[in-house]
């Protein structure tokens, strides 16, 4: 184990000394984040980064194996675009969470805001808190669990992937072109395995399943009237 | 001519135009079938090969030849130097090409994979770059490319770190001139089993992609998502950022500010697989305005010659590669124009999947029709050609390298010309002056 103080360090500085140590070091302890943006950025290899404190944007972007757990907050677009490895944010994260996620998975202990999970391809996104807004939107691909509520329009217009959420009122939230359905066996275990993995202790007996619309069809109105026909 | 009173013959009545045949104003064939499309369907039109309209164009200008205020280049004997250097201001290996005609980003999904391997293989033979489009990079395409941007769009669908590996340099699109604001479109007649397992769609879904990326959300964000791509590549490639052309001078100074490399910047006539019909006409301005203020907006920051400016939308011919250049491009960008090289007819049926040159389609029979050697043989050609008439102009313009193109060169053969690109006009020195940003 190395500890790396990065005070008044670029993100340039910090991600290039974190390719050197990654040939090396198992674990790497950041010390004065300072919000630093890009921390992590396609980093690839097996190794285990904490960060002693918050981060900025687009932490852990592109990485590809590493773990990496961040004791305080994240800023917007964690996790984006990532191929493989872990996220663990022990706190909140901004919003637009995972977006474009490839694989591996990002566990937010906190809340999170809008758009999470948004184009999602695939691996696992877990919000043990509360997801904002359009949370999954337009996912190819992928789980997100979400153990707390969510906003408005919930997985609209999802091609593939699933999304679990504990919100009792995730009828109403859906967005357009998917559906709801009561969780299988399968997915109660698959889901239960995962957490656990975590240490997250969390029932999954309530959850509920949104899928995409099986037609396969997606249908969108650009002209909503609201009015009370006359006749 | 029958005389007064005397009765009309049949052979008169004939001549006599038909109410069908009358022009009937803005009660045109196509106005009348848009509305009964409207009237059945109660949706849009989806065309391909985006607007049809005529817009201003290069058409507009005209070259001055050197006589005795400068002399011309020998046009078969000198030299005159093509090669373009693009995306030098930050990157470490800026992208090099020998002529400054690139092709645009056009999906594997909108093309076929043949249409695909040709162009890349055009690329190879006469040392361009092509650039993968929305949608994944085919295999085929890099292998075969000489040089290959790699596009970054809000879907990013089949996009990752190896696409960005594979790159020689890579474009952030936020836009396309064919439907400004709006995001791509490919039918479910184009979403073969192939394509869905490349892109993790659902086979004949008809996609419909999101405007924004989902990981750029404003200016602010772009500095950051920059310096991560800078991050990732090791500032080794350059970044540019596309977007179709609008508040031309303000996205460019903000994109610029951003930290890009190069801008693309696509007018209105720039093409696309399928747009809804009402987007392509009316979203965005023509590619000869939008030319003139990336320019400006550049000349203002003092940045003309760090950063690379690409242009794109309706190219057709050496004259507008050189007319471009002129008035501040580096490099232009051809997507129809090179399918017309390999056979397209322009039938804007694109968006159907039915293309019967095997270009635009991914049913396997029609596909077949298309022989990559030779399609790549002749994108080839064309882009030599357009580049030798390019070479051919400037070097009656006095330039020994095409580069050397300026604005002096050019005249204006409309008003409107003159009023949108600050160019005199023809056979006067004479602009309109400063109201429209010119002095």
């Amino acid at each position: 184990m190395v500890r790396l103080n990065i005070k008044g360090m670029s993100s340039r500085e910090v991600n290039a000394r974190l390719r050197e140590l990654m040939g090396t070091e198992a674990e790497i302890v950041i010390e004065h984040p300072d919000s630093v943006h890009n921390l992590g950025a396609a980093l690839k290899g097996q190794g285990r980064i904490v960060v002693e404190g918050s981060t900025g944007f687009y932490t852990g972007g592109f990485l590809e194996g590493p773990t990496m757990v961040i004791k305080g907050n994240t800023g917007w677009y964690t996790g984006d675009n990532m191929t493989a490895g872990e996220i663990i944010v022990e706190m909140n994260t901004g919003s637009n969470a995972a977006p474009s996620m490839i694989g591996g998975t990002v566990v937010i202990k906190g809340s999170t805001g809008s758009r999470t999970g948004f184009g999602m391809k695939g691996g696992d996104l877990i919000i043990c808190g509360d997801a904002g807004r359009w949370t999954g939107g337009m996912t190819l691909g992928g789980r997100i669990i979400i153990l707390g509520r969510v906003g408005q329009g919930l997985g609209e217009s999802m091609y593939k992937g699933i999304i679990h959420t504990a919100d009792p009122q995730v009828e109403e939230k859906i967005g357009g072109n998917v559906i709801v359905k009561p969780i299988d066996r399968r997915e109660k275990e698959e889901v239960a395995g995962l957490l656990a993995r975590y240490g997250l202790q969390a029932g999954v007996e309530n959850l509920a399943s949104v899928l995409p619309n099986p037609s396969g069809r997606h249908q969108y109105h650009l002209f909503k009237p609201t009015h009370k026909k006359a006749g | 001519m029958r005389a007064m009173g005397e009765p009309a013959k049949k052979e008169d009545k004939d001549k006599a135009p038909r109410p069908k045949d009358v022009q009937r104003g803005v009660w045109s064939a196509e106005t009348i079938a848009e509305i009964r499309h409207k009237a059945f369907y109660g949706k849009h039109r989806i065309r391909g090969c985006g607007s049809v309209r005529s817009y201003p164009s290069f058409d507009d200008l005209i070259i001055l030849p050197a006589m005795l205020t400068r002399m011309s280049i020998d046009t078969y004997r000198e030299d005159c130097k093509t090669q373009t250097v693009l995306g030098h201001r930050f990157a470490k290996k800026p992208l090099v090409i020998e002529t400054p005609i690139m092709i645009s980003g056009m999906s594997y999904g909108a093309l076929s994979k043949e249409a695909k391997t040709a162009l890349a293989k055009a690329t190879d033979i006469v040392g361009t770059s092509i650039n993968n489009g929305e949608g994944g990079l085919l295999p085929e395409e890099r292998a075969n490319s000489y040089k290959q941007v790699v596009q970054i769009l809000p879907s990013r669908m089949a996009f990752s770190l190896r696409s960005i590996e594979a790159a020689d340099a890579l474009e952030l699109a936020a836009g396309i001139g064919a439907k400004p604001g709006l995001a791509g479109h490919l039918m479910g007649s184009k979403i073969t089993k192939e394509i869905a397992e490349m892109r993790q769609l659902p086979v004949g879904i008809d996609l419909h992609s999101h405007p924004r990326h989902s990981d750029i959300f404003g200016a602010d964000d772009l500095v950051l998502k920059i310096q991560e791509l800078r991050d990732v590549t090791d500032y080794q490639i350059p970044i540019f950022f596309k977007f179709a052309a609008g508040r031309v001078k303000e996205d460019v100074k903000i994109a610029v500010k951003a930290g890009v490399d190069g801008v693309v910047i696509d007018g209105s006539q720039g093409g696309t697989g399928a747009a809804p019909v009402i987007a392509s006409e009316h979203l965005g301005i023509p590619t000869l305005p939008a030319l003139v203020q990336a320019t400006q907006a550049l000349e203002e920051m003092g940045l003309k010659d760090e950063v690379s400016l690409i242009v794109s939308g309706g190219i057709t011919n050496g004259a507008d590669v050189a007319k471009a250049l002129a008035l501040g491009a580096d490099a232009v960008a051809l997507g129809t124009g090179v399918m017309v090289a390999m056979g397209c007819a322009v039938c804007l049926r694109c968006h159907e999947g039915r293309c019967a040159f095997g270009i635009g389609t991914q049913d396997p029979e029609l596909r077949s029709r298309l022989d990559i050697d030779q399609a790549a043989r002749k994108v080839a050609n064309y882009i030599t050609a357009m580049t030798a008439e390019a070479v051919m102009l400037a070097k009656a313009a006095g330039k020994t390298q095409l580069k050397s193109m300026e604005r002096e060169d050019l005249r204006s053969l409309s008003l409107t010309a003159c009023a949108m690109t600050g160019i005199p006009l023809a056979g006067s020195n004479y602009t309109f002056g400063e109201m429209f940003g010119f002095c």
